[in-house]
């Protein structure tokens, strides 16, 4: 499975496009990603593609190649818009990862519509709002500041831009967008429902929550309270990392994951992989 | 030419060490650095400035409204307002403007600017902002929202205003089954609207299709042309020439005897406004959905930088300020008017940062007195195409 390469495919929906990425073979695996990284095949895509799963990660309304879908505007909104893409892409009950922004995506997913998650993975998802905890305002950091606060161990800066030199307008505007997606979303109450964590007890799938050891964006206590909160959920720790998780530590992610899902296969005739 | 004394209220006692210390004085900077003594002072000493600019002729004195920041000390300009109507007795009151973009309840707006309407016998002028960048952050509103919340508040306000019966009113933002306001203004239909823009094409034609006034924030003069270049092409797009009296440059003046005197002076009161009154991150000047992709696309390729990277001569040339003695100020003003491509009001920010009581009222003596004599034949309306305003 090592030559694993994806395909990008576009899911059409009444009120738009949903770009999706897909590699591997294998139960599905719906990747939601988190507020950065959408549109790309990375590394750990890979690797769980490679160790015997089909991944299928869509980009969110407003963020990478899919469209605005101006519509959606709160969380409900993208559970309702994540059934439709269950339903496009023929999945009845698949596994279920979502990291981040898209973690709390999946687990309103699961609390909404507990019969359509095979497994449920939450990688220090945000979605609960935890005042004595709070989740570090990411819209006020400078991008410097923001990856200190992403990453445990700190990637170095890029190197200045050469005297004269024009930055990259539509990088910028890109980025922009993704940022007011992410806030229309999640400005206020930010990144979180507060109804939520007493709609916990729904979800009815096999649970891992994985927190990395050094989150500065998403206090650990996020992680414990939903393992606390999903019934019979397991928890687990990746050391020396931060919230960048499977940006930072791919392997050590994929690995966690791997070894979960491979513990909870799908029933094959509930997991509705079509193609 | 009309002209207005405009007033932030701002807090200037910073800290010597405010410039390694604090990204911003808002949002952020810590209220622990304002002294209720020094601000109650300070709002005494400021109306005093207000009504005397009343008494010197001024056409108008306006206020604003900023939160959380020491760059402006009126959370209410409404508040500032109502204390002006009892203590002036010519000047346009101008609220310039409520941040009608953050505010919950824009019904509430409707019923104070209709007070101070009957409160001040119909000399109310009625701005409406968005609110800056910061405050979606400090008021929890949802910034991407920014656009949709003004529009729609504006639209429920003026129809709140104007309608001579009960509606019901359903929006995206806002539901009321009742507006039925108690009491209405004075003035008819409505008191005058002020929009300012900085860039943004949507407010250029948004102003336009209304015949609201258009005022500018600051910025250097050729950008400035190109947003009353803008508002004008909307007006010509819709058939009409505007009357220059709605548009409105507004720009930190500082009078003094003499040159010499006058920049020295200026110098550190408008260091300290650019410098540190309006000292912000990006992240704070645009957070995210505030600006339209156009928009932000416009305002990054147009090359505006941040206020504290120009130098106190660069402001000037720059036109963001004027300062000198009454001569220089009406030669300076009257060439930025020939620049700008003519305006008929001029917004004066005339207590700029630090300045002392003292040299606020006599800046605003002498523009008064020497100042708006020469520049008062400029920007009239000669025809007449716009009696159906």
């Amino acid at each position: 499975m090592a030559d694993v390469v994806p395909a990008e495919e576009f899911v059409e929906l009444a009120e738009g496009r949903v770009h999706v990425l897909r590699g591997g073979a294998g139960e599905p695996v719906l990747f939601l990603h988190a507020a950065g990284g959408a549109g790309v095949w990375h590394p750990f895509h890979q690797l769980l593609a490679e160790a015997g799963f089909t991944v299928l990660a869509p980009d969110h309304p407003g963020f990478g190649k899919s469209d605005d879908f101006p519509a959606a505007e709160a969380v409900d909104d993208l559970v309702y818009h994540y059934l439709d893409v269950l339903d496009a892409l023929g999945l009845s009950r698949p596994h279920v990862v979502g990291g981040s922004f898209g973690g709390w995506i999946a687990a309103e997913l699961a609390v909404h519509s507990p019969h359509r998650v095979g497994s449920l993975t939450l990688l220090s998802a945000a979605g609960l709002r935890i005042p004595e905890h709070p989740v570090t305002d990411l819209f006020l950091l400078s991008p410097d500041k923001l990856v200190a606060t992403l990453f445990h161990e700190p990637p170095p800066p890029p190197p200045p831009l050469p005297p004269g030199a024009q930055p990259d307008l539509d990088a910028i505007l890109a980025g922009y967008r993704e940022a007011t997606s992410l806030a229309r979303f999640c400005w206020a109450p930010f990144l979180s429902n507060p109804k939520l964590e007493r709609r916990l007890g729904r979800i009815t799938a096999p649970t891992l929550v994985v927190a990395p050891s050094d989150d500065r964006l998403i206090p650990v206590e996020h992680a414990r309270r939903y393992a606390e909160r999903i019934p019979g959920a397991r928890y687990a720790e990746v050391a020396d990392c931060g919230h960048a998780m499977y940006f930072e530590r791919p392997a050590e992610f994929a690995s966690t994951v791997t070894a979960f899902l491979n513990a909870h296969p799908l029933a094959t005739a509930e997991s509705g992989v079509s193609r | 030419m009309k002209f207005s004394f405009f007033h932030l209220m701002p807090y200037p006692y910073l800290p010597d060490d405010f410039d390694e210390k604090y990204a911003s004085s808002a949002l952020t900077y810590p209220n622990a650095n304002f002294s209720p003594e020094l601000g109650s002072a300070l709002y005494a000493r400021y109306l005093d400035e207000l009504e005397y600019a009343d008494k010197l002729g001024f056409d108008g004195v306006a206020v604003n409204e900023h939160h959380q920041s020491a760059y402006g000390l009126m959370p209410s300009p409404n508040l500032m307002a109502a204390a002006l109507t009892r203590r002036t007795s010519r000047a346009r009151i101008m609220v310039l403007g409520n941040a009608i973009g953050i505010r919950g309840n824009p019904l509430r707006v409707a019923e104070e600017i209709a007070m101070l309407d009957l409160m001040s016998g119909g000399r109310v002028d009625s701005g409406f902002v968005r609110g800056i960048g910061w405050e979606y952050f400090a008021h929890s509103v949802n910034p991407v929202k920014s656009r949709s919340r003004f529009n729609e508040a504006h639209d429920l306000i003026i129809k709140a205003w104007t309608s001579p019966e009960m509606f019901s009113w359903y929006g995206e933002n806002y539901e009321y089954r009742y507006v039925n306001l108690w009491p209405r203004p004075v003035q008819q239909p409505h008191p005058p609207i002020y929009i300012p823009g900085a860039g943004s094409s949507e407010t250029m034609k948004f102003c336009a299709e209304r015949k609201h006034t258009y005022m500018s924030v600051y910025a250097p003069t050729r950008i400035v042309r190109r947003w009353f270049d803008g508002y004008r092409e909307a007006a010509a797009e819709l058939g009409y020439e505007p009357d220059p009296e709605r548009i409105a440059f507004s720009v930190p003046i500082y009078v003094a005897d003499t040159d010499e005197k006058a920049h020295a002076e200026a110098r550190p009161a408008l260091e300290w406004l650019y410098r540190k009154g309006l000292k912000q991150t990006p992240e704070m000047v645009t957070p995210p959905g505030y600006m339209s992709p156009g928009s932000l696309r416009g305002v990054l390729s147009s090359g505006m930088r941040p206020f504290g990277g120009a130098s106190y001569e660069d402001l000037l040339a720059q036109g963001q300020a004027v300062v000198g003695s009454p001569a220089s100020v009406a030669d300076r003003l009257g060439s930025l008017y020939a620049e700008l491509g003519g305006f008929g009001q001029l917004i004066g920010l005339f207590a700029i940062g630090p300045s002392t009581h003292e040299q606020v009222m006599r800046s605003a003596e002498l523009f008064a007195t020497e100042v708006m004599p020469v520049l008062r034949p400029l920007g009239v309306m000669t025809a007449n195409p716009q009696a159906s305003a």
